[in-house]
């Protein structure tokens, strides 16, 4: 099974169309998300993962790292399987 | 007497939705007033008591002005208890007469008038178990008085209701101010226009078809067109708008583009051109530029609406537009089916395509699906704003009775945005 960081990636990738995903990237300033890509974004994460996040709490994640750290803690909370 | 008004069913309740879900039944607007309005005008009881959904109560008795869900006002005076759903116009029964229950051919109470002494023998802790005492010990007559059953009911009947309260409220003249030249086609005396109220220059007020109302400190700009009957509110402002007949706007509404037959509650805008016909708007809800609704099929068959987002219920007429619940917002460009459902406190990002014609309560509709957006605490943010920009507040109340009502409606939320989502990782 793909790694958290590697799905992270791959959704990301995906969704805002850009070739390459860092973990130090920002969603906003460096891969070009707008709002309303963000709302998607956690949208595609929920059903990659099979999760429920708390809107305000996806939504003040910065970066692809914090994304990461984020999802793996709401999976764990949740006994959603990873790695 | 004391008139007693009841809004506990949820069945009932559903076929007013999302108009309903922030307000009791009585508070519905139709013609020239709400339904509790015309109730207290055709009994004239000394005062009036209500009872709500629990939810509800604690922001509804910041608004009322009598008690709100207080079993003590069931005693100490005799009771008129009416159906608030009951056609006002059509409800003959005397206030005043031996004690008795109006019943319909289902049983559902329409009336029931009890006096002070009979009130206390049916004593209890809350109304449905006095109400069922009640029922049980007192005679029970066949009622056939009408009641509205769906809020289309409400805006096909605008047109009718705001010329027989014309005619009740007996006013016509300018009290306000016309500033020439103004237009006015058809009968005079089926103008009134109230103090403080200002028609700018090159409006017509047209009158031929039906009466014109236009009230305290409302402001008609140049180029508008109010064709009646029409009922224009306090405070409300028409911005070069082609208003057309049966039309109920306001209190504190700022309106442009074409409407038609339409009733939208107090403090919500649609200040740009668009139409918006034979529709139902709640209050504090904005229409962006362009938003359109459609009112009449193609084939002219007539209009199905769907209440939950599952089952359509047919309502048997041709023209129906769209049902806008309390604090939502539509985007520029947003296209409405014929017979659509926004509910409240939904966002609205248009696509340029027509939306589904069922957008459940707190949904933001982003990129053609309904998704969580970015919540309810945004969207409470944004009302928050909106009201302190007219001056009015954003209570502890009124935000616990929309969390109730965000919980209460989570089910079909859920089941549009798992739909969306499935969309979304094709």
């Amino acid at each position: 099974m793909a790694t958290v960081e590697e799905r992270v990636k791959a959704v990301t990738a995906r969704k805002l169309g850009v070739d390459e995903v860092k973990m130090s990237d920002n969603f906003t300033a460096d891969l070009g998300a707008e709002s309303v890509d963000s709302i998607e974004l956690v949208a595609m994460f929920e059903e990659e993962f099979g999760i429920e996040m708390d809107e305000d709490a996806a939504l003040s994640v910065q970066t692809v790292g914090d994304a990461v750290k984020f999802i793996t803690k709401v999976c764990k909370e949740q006994g959603v399987e990873i790695e | 007497m004391r008139l007693i008004l009841i809004d506990r069913s949820a069945e009932i309740r559903f076929n007013f939705f999302p108009l309903a879900l922030g307000r009791p039944l009585w508070e519905l607007r139709c013609g020239m007033s709400c339904l509790k309005e015309k109730l207290v005008a055709k009994i004239k009881p000394d005062d009036v008591a209500y009872f709500v959904p629990d939810y509800m109560a604690e922001h509804y008795r910041k608004q009322a002005s009598g008690p709100v869900n207080d079993a003590s006002a069931l005693s100490g005076a005799d009771l008129i208890i009416v159906d608030p759903l009951v056609k006002a116009g059509d409800f003959n029964v005397a206030a005043k007469g031996k004690s008795e229950i109006g019943l319909n051919e289902d049983g559902r109470v329409i009336y029931a008038r009890i006096s002070k002494g009979d009130a206390k023998r049916f004593s209890s802790r809350d109304i449905e178990g006095f109400i069922a005492s009640a029922k049980a010990g007192l005679p029970g007559v066949v009622c056939k008085v009408p009641t509205w059953q769906y809020t289309w009911d409400l805006v096909l009947a605008n047109p009718e209701q705001i010329t027989a309260e014309f005619s009740a409220a007996d006013r016509s003249g300018i009290d306000g101010a016309v500033e020439e030249p103004v237009a006015i086609r058809g009968n005079k005396k089926s103008v009134y226009v109230a103090r403080g109220a200002k028609i700018h220059p090159m409006v017509t007020i047209d009158a031929e078809n039906g009466p014109v109302y236009i009230d305290e400190d409302a402001v008609i700009q140049p180029f508008s067109r109010v064709e009646g009957p029409c009922y224009i509110g306090r405070k409300s402002i028409l911005l070069g708008a082609k208003c057309r007949e049966g039309n109920s706007i306001g209190p504190y509404c700022r309106i442009g583009g074409e409407v038609e037959e339409s009733i939208i509650h107090g403090y919500s805008n649609k200040y740009h051109d668009g139409f918006l016909g034979h529709s139902y708007v709640g209050e504090w809800v904005n229409l962006g530029a362009l938003t359109t609704n459609s009112d009449l099929k193609n084939d002219y068959s007539s209009v199905s609406v769907m209440l939950d987002g599952r089952q359509s219920i047919d309502t048997g007429s041709t023209k129906v537009g769209s049902l806008i619940g309390d604090h939502t917002k539509t985007s520029i460009g947003t296209l409405l089916n014929t017979g659509s459902y926004l509910g409240a406190m939904t966002i609205i990002m248009a696509t340029g395509k027509p939306l589904p014609k069922y957008i459940p309560s707190f949904a933001w509709f982003v990129e053609g699906i309904v998704t969580k957006g970015f919540g309810k605490g945004r969207l409470y943010e944004t009302a928050r704003t909106a009201m302190s920009r007219r001056k009015c507040n954003w209570t502890p109340e009124a935000e616990a009775m929309w969390d109730a009502v965000f919980e209460m409606t989570s089910p079909e939320r859920m089941a549009a945005i798992k739909k969306g989502r499935k969309t979304l990782v094709k």
